[in-house]
């Protein structure tokens, strides 16, 4: 689990941590391939909220170059191009490491795929 | 016009049935038309007649409802006998079309045994209708359904008693069984591979699911998801599902491996649905936008056996930071959040994570002597859509389903005391002595009846 998909929602939310604070960078990572439905209505629904630039530089950081720089329109995405997008946001699984938020350095630890993303004290 | 159809109901949740009707009928986009008289929508009898423009919703109807037995295309109905067969000769064209296909009869009745020797002469006064298919005891094209409809009787008594003394008289012909009550055995909480103590049992989170239009293509999420009941058979009916949780270890159970919510998504293989499980506090949750969500469903916690926190110390003093050069001290303050601030805190949030059209379903549980219908707060934005009793004695549980009636983007809620109630933005504030207030307080003092303590004080005037 943490998948791409959710990757791409979540920002660090620590106090006054408002700029700079998304995308999450992956370190020390156990990744894991595993296989999804693929739905090209989901992928298509889903694409006007994704931040495209932060998914591409993600999915480099995990070596993966597939992704083209720019997305195409939801309703001009070819077959080719979403199975692609299926593959990048829900079959690479990161299983162990942490997300490191680029602004404030919070380390949001990442254990058995689900990660922990609570504050301490003074963070709130 | 469309065609009359018989829905057969089981008798569990009354209060559930119209508006996982209405669910279901706007998932897949048709029409249901109800009877008109009070007496025919009663939600306590087994039978409901509607009128359906296409025999594709019926089955549909039959396979996705959670309460329905069967289906079944009505061709006569009655309150005698005799008015049924004269309904039945006048109605040949519903019937006639079938008369060369197999067929066989089934003659059955609910809180009621018909006789084996009347169910005999039942199917042989039919035999004007003059079927000319072979009869299959299994596997027949049409099967003919004579049902007969007995109130409700809470004695003790044999099966056949008070027999001919029907309500109703019912005969057509099934179109399909119901799917959905397999289900509640497949989902059943004793054989889940992993569930905790307050895991929702199978029946309501199917319910959920269905009031929150689970189906493909859809993202669901739960914020309180515990032990994942409600992601299971969201992701049943194809949807990808999110949760997330304060307290991960509900989330991964004892085995430090494959997490807990892993293990049982897996046996009702729809792991490859459950798109990630997160811990974190909802007042402080990481959501980088809104408007992503098809729906959000929820089991929040009420503080019974398990209390609802959230991050935050409850009395001030002085913030500790970690000493310089320490990374982790994993100690993560918690202080109670009151049932009635998170039930508005949900609402907020519930309105700025969803998508224009998206639910929001959750469980609020009140007190049922102090519940009125203010209680639901009035948010802008936000519409009820269904309000659904569960009813327990003293109190119950109401499934509230919302619906953001708003295409304009909501900002992210404060979870603030001093601004929660104006960013309602409704017309009426919640009653400072909701039904739900104070939950955990009423409930272990066994709910002291609020109307005696009127009763016993001065009288009036």
């Amino acid at each position: 689990m943490v998948r791409l998909i959710t990757h791409n929602l979540l920002a660090c939310h620590v106090r006054g941590c408002t700029s700079n604070n998304f995308p999450l960078v992956f370190k020390d990572v156990q990744l894991q391939l595993k296989e999804a439905e693929y739905n090209p209505d989901f992928l298509r629904g889903f694409m006007p909220k994704l931040e495209w630039k932060a998914l591409v530089d993600t999915a480099k950081s995990l070596n993966n170059q597939s992704l083209p720089d720019q997305a195409p329109e939801p309703q001009a995405a070819n077959e080719e191009f979403l199975k692609i997008l299926h593959h990048v946001l829900l079959e690479i699984h990161v299983e162990e490491g942490a997300m490191l938020c680029p602004n404030c350095s919070h380390v949001y630890p990442i254990s058995n795929g689900i990660p922990n993303m609570l504050l301490q004290e003074h963070e709130l | 016009m469309g065609k009359r159809y018989l829905l057969h109901y089981a008798i569990a949740h009354p209060e559930f049935r119209f508006p996982e009707l209405q669910s279901i009928s706007e998932l897949f986009d048709f029409n249901v038309g109800l009877p008109e008289e009070e007496e025919e929508r009663d939600p306590n009898r087994h039978f409901l007649i509607v009128e359906l423009e296409d025999e594709a919703h019926a089955r549909t109807i039959a396979k996705r409802c959670i309460l329905i037995r069967a289906v079944y295309e009505l061709w006569a109905t009655a309150t005698t006998y005799g008015e049924l067969h004269q309904e039945m000769r006048l109605n040949q064209d519903l019937w006639k079309p079938f008369s060369t296909e197999t067929f066989c009869f089934d003659v059955t009745a609910s809180n009621h045994k018909i006789p084996d020797a009347r169910q005999k002469d039942i199917i042989e006064d039919f035999a004007y209708m003059a079927y000319t298919g072979d009869i299959r005891i299994k596997g027949a094209t049409n099967v003919l359904t004579y049902l007969e409809e007995y109130p409700r009787k809470n004695i003790v008594r044999s099966k056949s008693e008070g027999d001919r003394n029907f309500q109703r008289a019912y005969f057509g012909r099934l179109i399909e069984k119901g799917g959905c009550r397999e289900l509640v055995y497949k989902f059943d909480v004793k054989q889940r591979a992993y569930y905790g103590n307050t895991t929702m049992e199978a029946e309501m989170s199917l319910l959920m699911a269905n009031q929150a239009l689970a189906a493909p293509g859809k993202l669901i999420y739960d914020p309180f998801v515990g032990t994942g009941s409600m992601l299971y058979t969201a992701a049943h009916f194809g949807a990808m599902v999110l949760g997330s949780d304060i307290d991960g270890r509900q989330m991964r159970g004892k085995r430090l491996t494959t997490p807990g919510i892993i293990q049982s998504a897996s046996q009702y293989g729809v792991a490859h649905r459950i798109l990630d499980c997160c811990t974190f506090d909802i007042t402080r949750n990481p959501f980088r936008t809104g408007g992503i969500l098809d729906a959000i469903v929820s089991d929040p916690p009420y503080g019974v056996r398990a209390g609802a926190k959230r991050l935050g110390r409850a009395k001030e003093r002085p913030t500790q930071v970690p000493p310089e050069g320490t990374e982790y001290t994993i100690s993560y303050p918690r202080m109670p959040y009151e049932l009635s601030e998170l039930t508005i805190d949900l609402i907020l949030l519930a309105r700025h994570l969803l998508r224009p059209g998206g639910r929001l379903v959750w469980f609020l549980p009140t007190v049922t002597e102090e519940y009125q219908d203010v209680d639901i707060p009035d948010c802008e934005g936000m519409e009820l859509v269904a309000n659904s009793e569960q009813n327990f004695g003293k109190w119950g549980r109401r499934l509230i389903t919302m619906r953001k009636a708003s295409s304009d983007d909501f900002p992210y809620p404060s979870f603030n005391a001093a601004t929660r109630h104006a960013e309602l933005g409704g017309k009426g504030t919640p009653s400072a002595t909701s039904g739900h207030k104070d939950f955990r307080e009423k409930y272990f003092a066994r709910f002291p009846s609020t109307k005696k303590i009127v009763k016993e004080g001065k009288p009036l005037g």
